[in-house]
């Protein structure tokens, strides 16, 4: 049977891999990225769950899920003009067409893509995480960007039947778990600074989150994380969402690694058990 | 309603360079196709991103506008137009 071995958040700006390439090793980001990679690399998963907020690139408003896997042998991406290397990756389609079936058993109406490419929400993670690309994923994807939002708790109990829908398969398995994304985050939206495109609109926030995490406080997390808090951290403070549906996965377990990057709304954390 | 228009001009801008070049050189005509409403259309010539966020647009998407600087829209006067927008966020009980 599979299990869980470990979990993992981070960020993906578009500009970091660009920003690494140019500062080199040494700078934050890199440092940031590389410590989590370094867990990543310790666990040696074979498969790796990816909760991810797709930015209008793979999904639109014609056709905006709010739950989603994606079942496929195989993506590829950036598909978003991201200035870093362009990747393809394996997917792992039979475990990702389990995941949706057990979903749909218990009670999530998970909608189904066979045939998508991902943008840098994705792309720049792995490209820090696995630039081999030698882990296949399930991506699944949340709606963290198009409010209404699913809710906090919902998310929970997704990333929480993803860890029992695991737990069923017959297979031995070692699959981590991935949440990309931000905590406080505003793009293009009357929260950003003067001159600016972007800024971090609600440091306390991602300073408040991260510490709930640190200490493996779920449930406070959780009650606070309403859809008001999160809308004032910034129009893209919903991919905290992929985090707390990582956590679902692991239960109230405290990070072996977190950091934040409070000026930037974000944090690079590792969970581990072994 | 034609918010998804505007929405979806955005959107085109960053993944059809074509689409990108014409609205460069003339926006008008570039648009003229497109199943917008003539106030959208009034707002996107003029650049005011505020009205259009006010209206529904999705604002990660009317920030593609700077990357080109379409309709005159360069990240400081996005940045000093969108920050005078009437935020709803701002307004609901916490």
């Amino acid at each position: 049977m599979a299990e869980i071995v470990a979990a993992f958040g981070v960020p993906h700006a578009p500009a970091f891999p660009a920003l690494v390439a140019r500062e080199g090793p040494n700078c934050e980001v890199a440092r940031l990225y590389a410590e989590v990679a370094k867990h990543v690399a310790a666990v040696a998963p074979d498969v790796l769950v990816v909760f991810d907020s797709d930015h209008f690139n793979t999904f639109f408003f014609d056709n905006l899920p709010t739950f989603l896997v994606g079942v496929t042998e195989a993506t590829e991406g950036p598909n978003d003009q991201t200035p870093m290397p362009h990747y393809r990756v394996r997917g792992h389609a039979p475990l990702a067409g389990h995941l949706r079936g057990s979903g749909l058993a218990r009670g999530f109406d998970l909608s189904l893509s066979q045939d998508f490419d991902v943008d840098h929400s994705i792309m720049v993670p792995l490209h820090f995480l696995t630039p081999q690309m030698n882990i296949p994923i399930v991506p699944i994807f949340i709606n963290g960007l198009a409010p209404p939002l699913p809710g906090a708790r919902r998310c929970y109990a997704l990333g929480e039947m993803v860890r029992a829908a695991i737990k069923d398969w017959p297979e031995r398995m070692r699959v981590a778990v991935l949440a990309s994304g931000s905590f406080s985050l505003e793009i293009g939206g009357p929260k950003i600074p003067h001159g600016e495109r972007a800024g971090t609109p609600d440091e306390a926030w991602a300073r408040r989150v991260q510490q709930l995490m640190q200490q493996g406080k779920v449930n406070d997390l959780l009650e606070e994380a309403t859809a008001v808090r999160m809308a004032r951290a910034g129009n893209i403070g919903g991919e905290l969402l992929n985090w707390i549906a990582m956590l679902g996965t692991i239960g109230e377990r405290r990070p072996r690694f977190i950091e934040p990057q409070v000026d930037h709304g974000h944090s690079y954390g590792a969970w581990r058990w072994d | 309603m034609s918010v998804y228009a505007v929405n979806k001009l955005c959107r085109d801008a960053l993944h059809d360079r074509g689409f990108r070049e014409a609205l460069k050189s003339d926006p008008a005509a570039a648009m003229a196709p497109l199943d917008l409403a003539e106030d959208e259309r009034r707002a996107l010539l003029q650049g005011d991103v505020a009205w259009l966020f006010e209206h529904g647009c999705h604002p990660f998407l009317l920030a593609y506008l700077t990357r080109w600087d379409l309709f005159g829209l360069t990240a400081p006067v996005y940045s000093e137009r969108i920050r005078k927008a009437r935020d709803p966020r701002d307004e609901t009980a916490a």
